[in-house]
């Protein structure tokens, strides 16, 4: 037994060598991972919530379309307008200026609602956004864009009917 | 004769027109709090709408539960969850309730009133008894409401087995309201 074959011994360096390396990868890969997953749940946690100004609109229709759509059948129309994360669809509603208010927050809240209908779309703007409302007067028609948050309807215990309400809106006509 | 009939005429539709009792909120504010040693957290909604009967003191909230905003996108995400209050099922959440001490409150007369309600609060399938204490400013006509409330979630099924919402939510939150009314029209 004089020891191994000289090939041998190489052969076993060699190993040795593959061996270190293949455990330096894992730990590379590791921490990249582990950093990886904190970066995103970082992120998650962090997220900025959604512009709706700059997201696509998903529903482009008359005031009185949507208001009769929650009217005719509530259900089916909140399957379609809301979302079960809460980002619920981005609408561009065209109708006729009701009112003009503001709310608790002195957000803007315009009224797009024809004087013979029992429902409208409540839209309200955002301190970025009320600006643009300075300028309108009831009467005149203009088309809003704005997040849907919930749907029009009679109440039974209020004893009134409750508008459509969409939230961080804007003039974009 | 012709004369004296049509005032009596005129007396008895004014007699018996009936008096505007009631005040309607179309932008109130709702908020709740949640206190942990680990995080505090807050929302706020500014678009539910309330009326008050002053004859009966009845006195009812609709909640838009979407309107609810956090600071952080992901918490907000979570509220509307199915697995937590799922908003699209349950868009809405309702108080219907009526003042218990009415006979102390004067309508016509500026002043702070303590105002005691008993009612039912519905969040998601979930009905339950509650009793809030709050004021009522009146002034010049104008009438405002606020409360002050706890309440406990997992009376309205609202759990949380594990993760960051288990330790970082309180079980009992406090919920404020204020609510400016104007005479419906």
């Amino acid at each position: 037994m004089s020891g191994f074959h000289p090939s041998c011994v190489l052969y076993f360096k060699q190993e040795k060598a593959v061996k270190k390396s293949v455990k330096r990868n894992i730990a590379i890969g590791a921490v990249i991972g582990i950093l990886a997953g904190a970066a995103i749940v970082i992120y998650l946690f962090n997220m900025p919530q959604r512009d709706v100004q700059a997201t696509k609109t998903d529903f482009s229709l008359a005031a009185s379309t949507v208001v009769n759509e929650y009217l005719s059948n509530a259900d089916s129309a909140n399957e379609k307008y809301l979302q079960e994360d809460g980002d619920s669809k981005i609408l561009a509603v065209k109708g006729q200026i009701y009112s003009i208010t503001e709310d608790l927050k002195h957000q803007k809240v315009i009224l797009l609602k024809d004087s013979a209908e029992k429902a409208g779309v409540s839209c309200t703007f955002t301190s970025e956004t009320n600006a643009h409302v300075s300028s309108l007067l009831p009467g005149e028609t203009v088309t809003i864009k704005g997040v849907i948050r919930s749907g029009a309807g009679y109440d039974e215990d209020l004893d009134l009917y409750e508008n459509v309400i969409m939230e961080k809106c804007d003039i974009i006509k | 004769m012709k004369k004296s009939a049509a005032v009596l005429f005129a007396i008895a539709t004014l007699a018996f027109k009936p008096v505007p009792s009631k005040l309607v909120s179309s932008d109130a504010h709702i908020s709740f709090f949640s206190h942990t040693p680990l995080e505090d957290i807050s929302s706020n909604n500014y678009k539910v709408v309330s009326t008050l009967e002053k004859q009966t003191g009845e006195v009812v909230f609709s909640v838009p539960m979407q309107s609810f905003e956090f600071e952080k996108a992901l918490m907000q995400q979570h509220f509307n969850s199915k697995d937590f209050l799922n908003t699209k099922k349950y868009p809405k959440a309702k108080f219907i309730g009526k003042i218990s001490n009415l006979s102390e409150i004067n309508f016509s007369k500026n002043g702070t009133y303590q105002a005691n309600a008993t009612g039912e609060l519905t969040i998601k399938d979930v009905t339950k008894p509650v009793t809030a204490k709050g004021t009522l400013t009146i002034l010049n006509g104008k009438v405002t409401l606020n409360t002050k409330m706890k309440m406990t979630l997992a009376d309205y099924k609202i759990t949380f087995s594990k993760g960051k919402p288990s330790t970082n939510v309180a079980k009992e939150i406090e919920l404020t309201t204020l609510a400016n009314y104007i005479e419906q029209n």
